[in-house]
């Protein structure tokens, strides 16, 4: 059961709220976590075990923590650092367990099956047998979160939580386990403690929200999946530019499905109070690679930021380098290096975090490499800029960011998507092979699933999320405008986005159910 | 005020569903060919006139694939209309029965029981009831499609809908032997299951419409385990029931020539013998009255032309 | 104060450092500049900024910046 379906919409979601507006002030913790514990066992069942599990070590941990910094407060300097070192175990301990059950559940086949290659090499005797494992519901998602909460404790950015029930609440709240998005405790878990009362403003916003993801989902995504499926799944049909249009399809599709579903989560979490943070804003906006990642699933950008990027670059070793650096190469090649070594760790966590597989591995040195190559240059550019007298902020120049943008993102989604490292590999050459921008007009492009109508369809829906996008990046606040506006055009906008869903969201005979792409990773 | 401006809301959109719905069943849903498909029957209910259909048949593609419609009126004059999708499930055979009756006064309703052995349990199962129900009173979910037929400049292709039969001249035997080997296991139907059969039953028990069942023949679908079950719940219910695949022969049903796809249903060679069957059937044990020649079902006439036509074409 | 100012305005100088109330939460300031600025104020103050500092609310503003150094200062 996702957020789409009509299970959850229609059944699930409104029992939660009225349950929750029902049950006395102190007692709608507990109804949160019955939901979003009853959520988690209808799509995973016994394996809510999991999250049980890892709810109480987090809880713990963060107790542990807490009460070796008042030992440390009020130690000896001697002592002091025998408790230092003890936190580190303490924080460590934690953080393998919970790496751990994610490595073990969601790796072992790779790793299993790739060592077994490797022996093969050498001829060592060792064979790898695949086992079939099903994945937790959003134990990709949570294991950050859970991390995320150790370490903040362990580096005192915030105070370890004595109540189990938000620890528990914070960890499984049902709108965003599924994909998030990924929650830091301070921005999540005081709200959703609050059990604050439902109220009539935030049901609304909260549905307004939900319908807007939905549209960007039913009507603009599931169309395109049809394309993408097309192409993608007999690959070995497909050349030229038609492989480019799949790509853009997918990098479409991707982008419509999980903001539409991060907006519905975000719009479920305002009906109940609780203000998620945004995980999109408006990446094709961005000005380069890493501008886009972050505009684009910001959340799991900031935690690899918080807890990778940060880290590494300022530990021991890298401090030394910089330092030695500064002295012997110069700061170009310091800083360079400084940050190859601290990113190449965050993009291949982001490559694997998307899973096991080798073209999800590719698809974080892609990133690495482009914005390594952005790095080295950007001295260049500004020099260029500057004795050419050029503007960044012209539209011409602004124009031909935007390509080469959609360039790198639509080149990184083909991998991305392809089935394996070598099917990407060889889709991508064979755009090379007879490419004819002419088929795009003469017809072909309706052998690809669907009609000319619903390429109308989604070609206007793109344009009206592409003119809401415009006005976000305008800072123009767009729903407290429409609350502004006199109320027969406020309703039919309402209406319309209601009726626009209903009538061409793609759904129904002749489509069928799409699952949550995030949800997967 | 608030509250008061929001409930106004949520009945107004409500209000609009309802009124878009209207349109779509009463206007678009009359003229022809606005909905191919899956729910091309259900469809099609909306252009039968009021009170003209005296057979319905309901089931899953073994009820259209085994009764021509065509073949009772040219013999007969009996109208009948089958109320089928491909794969039917019990809640759709449901609404499609309470469809039918919203505009028609049937004097017998057929069941083929393939429907009753469908694996309908469990949460999906309870899904697809609010989802049947919500298509029901609001169809705008059901034909939302119907947008692209409107725009699309291939209205009034001429298909030919025959009340609900389609015409397959398809084959592909059987060699299967003997599928019906005598056993007393059983079959079992889900609790949900019998419980839309119930339901079903009561309804045409409310409106005073005998209810047959039926099995259309068919090797890949049907076997003795389901025969029994079938056999107990009918004695049981009261309810009479003719098993085709324990009188194939009878029939002449002949497996080389007679199925469409290697047994799981029948052409139009098969229906056509499953057809003189019940028509036989039918004349002993129902008394629905011939309407060959009345001003009402003029257009039966036409449509019964172009399926004499049709057959001709056919390979044989 | 102002050898602050001075490696700020070496990393950027087109900022208006003084008035900036928001430099990380608006993104003025990116993360490979706050990386250099670390080890920057690290070198110029003689303390350690461990990950545990590195968060907006001591970047945001010089002073904020000017209050965690003279923290660490004092902390040594």
């Amino acid at each position: 059961m996702a957020y789409h379906t009509t299970l959850f919409l229609f059944v699930f979601l409104p029992l939660a709220l009225i349950c929750y507006h029902f049950a006395p002030q102190k007692w709608r913790g507990y109804v949160l976590i019955g939901f979003s514990y009853l959520f988690f066992w209808m799509n995973s069942k016994e394996l809510l075990a999991y999250l049980i599990g890892t709810t109480l070590l987090t809880h713990h941990i963060g107790i542990w923590l807490d009460g070796l910094t008042i030992k440390e407060a009020n130690a000896e300097a001697e002592e002091k650092k025998q408790i230092k070192k003890q936190r580190k175990r303490v924080l460590l301990l934690g953080i393998v367990i919970l790496l751990g059950v994610l490595i073990s559940m969601k790796y072992q086949n790779f790793i299993g099956l790739n060592a077994s290659r490797v022996a093969e090499h050498f001829s060592i005797r060792y064979s790898f047998d695949p086992v079939a494992i099903v994945l937790p519901l959003g134990i990709s998602f949570y294991t950050l979160q859970a991390i995320g909460y150790m370490v903040d404790v362990y580096w005192k950015k915030i105070e370890a939580d004595y109540s189990l029930e938000k620890t528990a609440l914070f960890l499984s709240f049902f709108p965003q386990i599924m994909e998030g998005p990924i929650c830091r405790y301070s921005d999540t878990a005081d709200t959703l403690y609050k059990k604050s009362p439902l109220k009539l403003e935030n049901l609304q916003h909260g549905s307004l929200r939900i319908v807007w993801g939905l549209f960007k989902k039913i009507v603009i995504a599931d169309r395109l999946a049809v394309v993408v499926k097309t192409v993608f799944d007999s690959y070995a049909d497909y050349h030229g530019i038609i492989i480019v249009v799949a790509a853009l399809a997918y990098t479409i599709q991707l982008y419509m499905e999980f903001s539409g579903a991060i907006d519905m989560v975000i719009g479920t979490g305002v009906m109940f109070g609780v203000k998620l943070p945004e995980n999109f804003r408006q990446p094709f906006f961005a000005e380069n690679a890493s501008g886009f990642w972050r505009r684009w699933h910001i959340t799991l950008g900031v935690w690899f930021k918080e807890y990778i990027f940060y880290p590494v670059s300022v530990s021991k070793i890298v401090k030394k380098w910089n330092r030695y650096g500064r002295k012997n190469v110069g700061k170009y090649w310091t800083k360079i290096v400084t940050s190859a070594v601290a990113l190449f760790p965050v993009w291949l966590c982001n490559g694997i975090w998307h899973g096991p597989r080798w073209s999800y591995i590719f698809y974080g040195m892609y990133y690495f490499t482009l914005i390594m190559i952005g790095i080295l240059l950007e001295p260049i550019r500004k020099k260029v800029l500057q004795t050419l007298h050029i503007n960044p902020k012209q539209l011409w120049y602004r124009a031909l960011q935007f390509v080469k943008l959609m360039v790198i993102v639509i080149t990184g989604e083909l991998f991305f998507r392809a089935d394996s490292l070598r099917i990407g590999v060889r889709m991508f050459r064979s755009i090379f092979q007879d490419f004819q921008p002419s088929i795009l007009f003469d017809g072909n492009l309706l052998n690809l699933g669907i009609d000319n109508l619903d390429f109308m369809v989604i070609l206007v829906g793109c344009m009206i999320v592409l003119l809401v996008d415009l006005m976000k990046e305008k800072k123009v606040a767009l729903t407290e405008k429409l609350e502004h506006w006199r109320l027969p055009i406020r309703w039919s906008v309402y209406y319309g986005l209601i009726l626009a869903v209903i009538i061409f969201g793609a759904y129904g005979e002749g489509y069928q159910v799409i699952d949550l792409i995030y949800a997967g990773f | 005020m608030k509250k008061i401006r929001t409930i106004i809301f949520v009945a107004l959109l409500i209000g609009i569903l309802f009124g878009i719905s209207g349109v779509i069943n009463h206007v678009y849903l009359k003229k022809s060919n606005m909905v191919t498909g899956r729910e091309e029957n259900l469809a099609g209910l909306q252009k039968e006139e009021d009170n003209t259909i005296d057979l319905l048949v309901l089931g899953d593609s073994e009820s259209y694939t085994s009764i021509s419609t065509m073949m009772l009126w040219k013999e007969d004059g009996i109208s009948s209309y089958i109320g089928a999708q491909s794969g039917q499930q019990i809640q759709e055979t449901y609404y499609m029965l309470k469809q039918a009756l919203q505009t028609q006064k049937p004097k017998l309703v057929m069941l083929e029981t393939h429907v009753l052995f469908r694996d309908n349990a469990g949460m999906d199962a309870y899904r697809s009831v609010m989802e049947e129900n919500a298509m029901y009173h609001f169809s705008v979910f059901r034909y939302h499609n119907i947008w692209k037929r409107l725009l699309s400049s291939n209205i009034g292709d001429d298909r030919q809908f025959f009340k609900g039969f389609r015409v397959r001249d398809s084959v592909a035997p059987y060699d299967g032997g003997d599928y019906m080997q005598e056993t007393t296991v059983k079959k079992q139907m889900t609790g949900f299951v019998k419980n839309y059969l119930q339901q079903i039953i009561d309804i045409c028990k409310e409106n005073d419409i005998p209810i047959l069942f039926y099995s259309a023949p068919s090797p890949v679908n049907y076997n003795y385990q389901k025969h029994n079950t079938l056999i107990e719940y009918t004695e049981n219910a009261g309810i009479p029931y003719v098993d085709l695949n324990m009188m194939t022969s009878e029939l002449g049903i002949d497996w080389t020539k007679d199925t469409l796809d290697h047994g799981d249903h029948l052409n139009i060679y098969g229906a056509q013998k499953v057809t003189k069957y019940m028509r036989k059937y039918l004349e002993e044990n129902y008394n629905l009255p011939d309407h060959r020649g009345q001003q009402k079902y003029k257009d039966w006439d036409v449509l019964e032309d172009q399926y004499e036509k049709r057959l001709l074409t056919l390979k044989v | 104060m102002d050898k602050l100012l001075e490696i700020l305005n070496e990393i950027d100088d087109s900022i208006d450092y003084e008035a900036e109330q928001a430099l990380i939460d608006d993104q003025i300031l990116d993360s490979f500049g706050v990386i250099t600025l670390v080890s920057e104020i690290e070198e110029a103050y003689d303390i350690e900024l461990e990950a545990a500092c590195i968060v907006p609310e001591n970047f945001n503003s010089t002073q904020a910046m000017w209050a965690m150094i003279q923290k660490k200062i004092e902390e040594k």
